[in-house]
């Protein structure tokens, strides 16, 4: 098992959102400022990564046609103890968060992986697939925010870049995300096919 | 068959207990932290919209189905004692509930408010917060950051002291606000709009005419009860 | 009076605050279900489905039995057991009453479990301030009802629109994803247009 593989597939060859195409929902939402998604990505890689192990662990005695169930509500506690503490310890980003810190449940990466990987390998495997997808979807969610940031508000990492300038808001918004997603897969494509040929 | 689901029910019932068993140890251990955050956080907000005002009780009435809460602060200024209130005004926004802390004097002149929570769209109705930083990230990464001393208050925000919430409060929409224009909305009533986010002002200035009202109403029953005793 | 607050709700919530469109939840089925109207018709019926099932008893064990119980906190984990055993519920009549229909859905059906436009409006409905004042069920479940046609309006719109992409001359790369994506975002700017609406 090569470890090191395990653990880079998932930024670039098998990225969660520019090749494998899950994990979109909470991307495009939050990636409107930087430090927002930097800390969604540290929320959702924890939250991974426990699952997977735990996942991990429990596989040999979790019956297959229960499975699902199992593994949301392993998910879910994961994710209410990244509510609870965020809440407790960083009250500010739970705010900018909003309604997507209890959305990491249903983030597709996270049963995903846990259903294609966690639930069919051992421990320290699962946490090098965890990782390596959770840095995967932070770079993306990461690049996606640095754009969307500076063009549609005009700031960086919440500092304001050009005094008196007038950002177009729409990067900010939905239509923003749309585009700007769809130029990165663009661009994703073009690598890959030049690199086929 | 049966013992199947027997079985899948206790496996699913164990995951169950074991998944609130966890989470009840970590709400315990972040609990405390929590509360204390919530109300600094108020107190935070009442200093805010009285400043200077010594913050005396704080009361509860009940209100169609839910409760609303108001404190009472006084300040001496030299023989003189002035009395304040302040208020939590909640109404809907664009997307979900916008909460204000609204501090008012005994004339219902608003001495300052101070949004709460909001979850409007950023860059629209999300300017309610919106306050100009006095650095621009050049400056703090080069390091010329200007002391910053206290951050500004959003315009949004500050256009409502001086406002009369006993009566109507108009809405202009000249999408932005200062000092300047101050005497002259007030003379009106009136308050600027946000661009494209006239229903999040909406709100807002509803909530703080609605609660004015309803403090009017409190303090008056409050008074009666004060003056007939319980026998 | 209350009839307005409730058509309120729903026009906001299909039109100004489109789930998909505006709000940009429930993505991974908008993308996987939408190359063709019927299919999408069905996917779209059943998360209106699933969406008034979910903010009924979501909202009920909310206010009935996790807030009086001070156990709030279990929010997310209640709320998606719920809707997945809702969602295995659908899941069991579609079978039955047309085996075509469950066909042609596919693995997306018990996806709407992960679909995050369902356990949003369910999480959105005890955020909102229905909690308090009257009929606060009544507008969770109208909540639900307005998310659910919204999704389902901009799956429609999105299925038509991909049906003739697939005969259209696009640059190689951007097929797929990147052109859906970016249709997505010109129906986004669309919908924009509906946020100044006065109700």
């Amino acid at each position: 098992m090569n470890y090191y593989r395990e653990f880079t597939k998932g930024i670039w060859e098998k990225n969660p959102i520019l090749i494998l195409g899950i994990g979109m929902c909470p991307t495009l939402a939050v990636s409107t400022s930087v430090s927002n998604a930097l800390w969604m990505t540290l929320a959702a890689t924890f939250v991974l990564i426990f699952s997977n192990i735990i996942v991990s662990l429990v596989k040999a005695v979790v019956p297959s046609h229960i499975r699902i169930p199992i593994f949301i509500a392993i998910i879910a506690t994961f994710v209410i103890i990244v509510e609870l503490t965020l809440k407790a310890f960083q009250p500010d980003i739970y705010k900018a968060l909003g309604i997507f810190i209890p959305l990491i449940v249903v983030n597709c990466i996270i049963l995903g992986r846990a259903e294609e990987f966690a639930s069919k390998n051992t421990v320290l495997p699962s946490i090098l697939d965890g990782l390596g997808m959770g840095l995967g979807f932070g770079l993306t969610l990461t690049v996606l925010a640095f754009f969307r940031e500076i063009l549609g508000s005009n700031r960086l990492f919440g500092y304001t870049l050009i005094p008196g300038m007038e950002p177009a808001t729409i990067m900010t918004l939905a239509p923003g995300a749309f585009f700007t997603l769809a130029m990165m897969l663009w661009g994703m494509n073009a690598l890959r096919s030049r690199k086929r040929r | 068959m049966n013992a199947s689901i027997l079985r899948s029910t206790l496996i699913l019932g164990l995951t169950a207990f074991v998944a609130t068993f966890a989470l009840s140890h970590i709400k315990a251990i972040t609990h405390p932290v929590i509360q204390k955050q919530e109300r600094q956080k108020q107190e935070n907000a009442l200093a805010l919209v009285l400043p200077g005002y010594t913050i005396g009780e704080e009361r509860s009435v009940a209100v169609n189905g839910g409760s609303f809460t108001y404190w009472t602060a006084e300040k001496t200024d030299g023989p003189a004692t002035m009395k304040a209130y302040a208020f939590i005004a909640e109404k809907p926004g664009y997307s979900g509930a916008i909460r204000t802390m609204v501090g008012v004097d005994d004339t219902g002149t608003v001495l300052g408010i101070s949004i709460i929570r909001q979850s409007e769209t950023p860059g629209l109705g999300a300017r309610v917060l919106e306050a100009a930083s006095r650095n621009t990230f050049f400056q703090v990464v080069t390091g010329r950051a200007h002391e910053t001393g206290e951050e500004p208050s959003p315009w949004f925000q500050e256009q409502f002291r001086g406002i009369n919430a006993a009566a109507k409060i108009g809405i202009v929409k000249k999408g932005d606000w200062n000092e300047a224009m101050r005497e002259e909305l007030l003379q009106k009533n009136e308050v600027s709009a946000i661009t494209g986010a006239t229903i999040t002002t909406k709100a807002v200035k509803d909530g703080i005419e609605e609660g004015m009202a309803t403090l009017r109403t409190a303090l008056e029953e409050h008074a009666k009860a004060q003056e007939a005793p319980a026998r | 009076m209350e009839i307005k607050a409730l058509f309120v709700i729903l026009i906001s919530t299909i039109f100004i605050n489109n789930y998909v469109l505006s709000q940009i939840l429930g993505l991974c089925p908008f993308l996987g279900v939408s190359r063709k109207l019927d299919s999408a018709l069905g996917m779209g019926l059943a998360v209106v489905f699933v969406m008034v099932m979910a903010s009924f008893f979501t909202f009920l064990i909310y206010k009935y039995v996790l807030v009086p119980y001070d156990i709030a906190y279990l929010r997310t984990i209640a709320f998606i057991l719920v809707i997945a055993g809702l969602v295995q519920f659908v899941e069991m009549v579609i079978e039955n009453v047309s085996p075509v229909l469950y066909h042609s859905l596919g693995i997306f059906l018990p996806l709407i479990t992960t679909n995050c436009a369902v356990l949003g409006v369910a999480v959105l409905n005890t955020e909102a301030g229905f909690l308090t004042g009257n009929l606060g069920l009544l507008k969770a479940v109208v909540q639900g009802l307005g998310a659910g046609l919204g999704f389902t309006l901009a799956l429609l719109l999105m299925a038509g629109i991909r049906e003739r992409l697939e005969i259209a001359d696009i640059p190689e790369n951007l097929k797929g994803l990147p052109i859906t994506f970016i249709t997505a975002g010109l129906m986004a700017m669309a919908f924009l247009g509906f946020s100044g609406m006065k109700i």
